[in-house]
């Protein structure tokens, strides 16, 4: 423990431990800084069944959140994953949405109404469009750096390797600001994100008459540094705007209830 | 009492040819030159050099008349009134180091000068005599021999640029009747049909009009001959065209040695931001837009202009958005052989709250929107101005046309409360795409739909959603459509509708994806 995570500062050796240097004092020395200096905020789903895959029982909110899609098609289901993440995050203020000019582009544009419908009010929203993707991780650096987001999340096609992604959780961890990034199917896996989440469409929850009532994804948490890693299907409430665990059993739109809930200890 | 220059280059078109070209076609400035302009009869002579002046040439002269005078010796160019005319701004725009308020002369004026109101100014440059030869010395260095006065209207200091005996004039305040009368009338700035009638008259001086009763002038001549007089006498005032209109503040530096690096040019519109606080903090106002002149060595003169969200009196933030947008720019700064003087002018202000920032606390009294409002100016430098925007709800059916995303400038975007009987899908294609659908009644839900090259199962569907087009638009409206949320086998949700009522409005409705659900 005395190596200082990748994307940390080195420990702070601004004295020498004397003979007298008590535990504490130690102690201080050797914990990893940020853990030290910042107990965090986190967020916990209300779901145990999520919580306890994820450390303190919540997701960090000073750090970076991967979220991709499964398939070219799931990146809508992404999308409202994301965006239901975002709704339910204790902040309600400024959003910054970072946008690169491919990221979308095969499935349209954000529609404010719809973001409206998925509990995201549309005012919070600021839209930043770059070109380029250097340009976009540079606005999301920018954006994380300036304190003026509460939420910055970036909608990038390809191109983030290992360093650049150590870069933004530095960023996110400094200014403890939670950066949530939207990724393409098949994009790098490398980074440095606290979690990485897959996003599948699943059926919607019917109702008895058979309309849709309520939108449902099959989210894997693939990755979570201090956590384990785990497979269910969530539920978001139109009306309340809540995640809710898919009631496998009761359900029989649901064509097969053998993993949901299930976790595997990484 | 204004105070006006006025410059006047005699012979601009040849002094502009001769000083623009380059080492190609090198024209000779001690042989006769002439520019021609295409007229009826063949082309005239518009502008000649000294040397043509010597074989007897004159303006108006046709060129088969002067080619006989002159021979093989003459030179001869086409006239570009465009480029003379862009020539002369581009040279006033380098005459701002002297006052914010110049303006190039147009065709009334000759075309051939400019005006300075140094109203006020003049003490910065060590008074009006300096000033002014410092002026001649400039415009000497890139080789422009200039006749320059200093008078109280535009009007005399024409005049006197153009026919005082002695020159630089530097006319006193309210000397301007005695100044004039001398001069012949021609330095009124008249049309030629007037000039010609007056000196039929025998008026040949400014003094003599003076003298003379009004009453049959204004009734025998153009108004333009009485205007000319009251303006050249302030009796009327004349307006300027300026270049750019004056800022209400401005602050600038010279330097002794010129600077290159981008660094101490940032440093320099810091410095001059903290000039202008006082002035700013006392008038209760912000930095809202500026732009910043950079005066080159050889006379160019780069401008850069920066917008900002919220108005500001912070000197770093300047600086910052400097940065930023000397980054963003590929040529960087083209120093050439360095700036001699650096300006600063706010071309917008505006009134911002006062606040109290002085008791260490700065960072903590900053509220989240004056925050937010430096970060959109900072990226609008790199990513471009168009580059952050906001959505804002437009009351509209068609789901295209319900919001419209428009530059972030400060203005909050106000949305009605989400629709839960018109739930609308959170990705919209922006060309609705054509889909192939089987449907088991004619106007009911697809039961499967190919789109992209895979053909999709629909295991659950609702609606349909009718929407008519809005007739009020156009004389032809579109289709009616009825729109349709569908799942496929995978769970994945899809915007379908189906464009035209059977029977009623086509005979063969076709389909289209629009969206996307969650």
């Amino acid at each position: 423990m005395f190596l200082a995570p990748a994307t940390g500062l080195p420990p702070p050796r601004t004295r020498r431990p004397k003979a007298s240097a008590s535990l504490e004092d130690l102690r201080r020395l050797v914990a990893p800084p940020h853990r030290a200096s910042a107990p965090g905020r986190f967020f916990s789903f209300g779901l145990p069944t999520v919580d306890k895959l994820l450390p303190r029982q919540g997701l960090s909110l000073d750090s970076v959140h991967e979220i991709h899609a499964a398939a070219a098609l799931d990146l809508p289901a992404a999308l409202g994953f994301l965006t239901a993440l975002l709704v339910s995050l204790p902040e309600n203020g400024p959003v910054f949405i970072v946008t690169s000019a491919q990221s979308l582009a095969s499935i349209g544009r954000l529609h404010g109404h719809g973001l409206h419908a998925l509990g995201l009010d549309p005012v919070r929203l600021t839209f930043v469009e770059a070109r380029k993707d250097v340009d976009a991780f540079w606005a999301i650096e920018e954006t994380l750096r300036s304190g003026a987001a509460q939420i910055v999340v970036g909608l990038i096609a390809q191109a983030l390797d290992l360093k650049k992604s150590q870069r933004l959780s530095l960023a996110a961890r400094e200014a403890r600001r939670p950066l949530l990034l939207l990724r393409p199917p098949r994009a790098a896996v490398a980074s440095a994100a606290e979690t990485r989440w897959r996003v599948a469409a699943a059926p919607a929850r019917r109702e008895p008459s058979g309309a849709l009532a309520g939108w449902r994804w099959q989210v894997v948490l693939e990755r979570c540094r201090n956590g384990s890693t785990g497979e269910f299907v969530l539920e978001w409430s139109h009306a309340s705007h809540r995640f809710g665990l898919a009631a496998a059993l009761a359900d029989p739109a649901l064509p097969d209830s053998a993993g949901l809930g299930q976790s595997r200890r990484a | 009492m204004r105070r006006i220059v006025s410059v006047w280059l005699p012979r601009w078109p040849i002094l502009r040819f001769l000083t623009a070209q380059g080492s190609a076609k090198a024209v000779a400035p001690d042989l006769p030159f002439v520019l021609t302009v295409d007229a009826s009869g063949g082309p005239r002579i518009a502008a000649t050099s000294p040397a043509a002046e010597h074989f007897g040439l004159f303006i108006g002269q046709t060129l088969s008349d002067a080619r006989a005078k002159a021979g093989g010796l003459l030179q001869v160019q086409a006239l570009a009134p465009d480029r003379d005319a862009e020539a002369l701004r581009r040279l006033t725009l380098w005459a701002t180091r002297y006052t914010p308020a110049a303006a190039p002369w147009g065709i009334e004026n000759g075309g051939d000068g400019f005006f300075l109101d140094i109203t006020g100014c003049a003490h910065l440059f060590g008074g009006e005599d300096a000033l002014l030869h410092d002026l001649i010395k400039r415009l000497k260095s890139f080789s422009f021999a200039a006749r320059c006065a200093i008078a109280g209207t535009p009007g005399a200091a024409w005049a006197l640029s153009h026919a005082a005996r002695s020159l630089p004039v530097c006319l006193a305040e309210g000397h301007e009747k005695a100044a004039l009368r001398p001069l012949p009338i021609k330095a009124l700035r008249l049309g030629p049909d007037s000039h010609a009638a007056l000196r039929r008259l025998g008026f040949k001086t400014i003094g003599r009009l003076i003298d003379a009763p009004r009453a049959p002038f204004a009734a025998r001549f153009e108004s333009e001959l009485l205007l000319r007089l009251d303006q050249a006498l302030g009796v009327r005032r004349e307006a300027l065209h300026y270049l750019s209109p004056p800022p209400a503040y401005h602050a600038q530096r010279s330097f002794l040695d010129p600077i290159c690096a981008q660094e101490a040019v940032i440093a320099t519109a810091a410095k001059l931001t903290e000039q202008l606080i006082p002035s700013l903090r006392q008038d209760g106002v912000g930095i809202r837009g500026f732009r910043l002149d950079l005066y080159r060595v050889d006379g160019d003169v780069r401008q850069i202009e920066i917008g900002l969200a919220a108005p500001t009196r912070d000197p770093a933030h300047i600086a910052r958005l400097l940065a930023l947008k000397l980054d963003g720019t590929s040529h960087g700064l083209e120093p050439g052989f360095g700036f001699d003087c650096v300006g600063l002018a706010v071309t917008l202000a505006e009134k911002t709250p006062e606040r109290q920032g002085d008791l260490g606390t700065l960072a903590d009294a900053e509220t989240s929107a004056e925050q937010q409002a430096r970060l959109v100016d900072a990226l609008k430098q790199r990513l471009g101005s168009e580059s952050v925007r906001q959505l804002h709800a437009i009351e509209s059916h068609i789901p295209e046309r319900a919001e419209i995303s428009q530059r972030a400038d400060g203005a909050a975007p106000s949305w009605p409360e989400a629709d839960a009987d018109r739930l609308r899908p959170p990705l919209l294609l922006p060309q609705p795409e054509e889909a192939r659908v089987i449907a088991l009644i004619p106007d009911g839900p697809p039961r499967t739909f190919y789109w992209r090259g895979a053909t999709h199962m629909v295991t659950s569907a609702q609606g349909p959603e009718r929407i008519a087009d809005e007739w009020w638009r156009s004389d032809a409206p579109g289709l009616t459509r009825d729109y349709f949320r569908l799942e496929n086998s995978a769970g994945q949700r899809f915007w379908l509708y189906r464009e035209g009522l059977y029977g009623r409005e086509t005979a063969e409705p076709r389909w289209f994806v629009h969206g996307f659900f969650a």
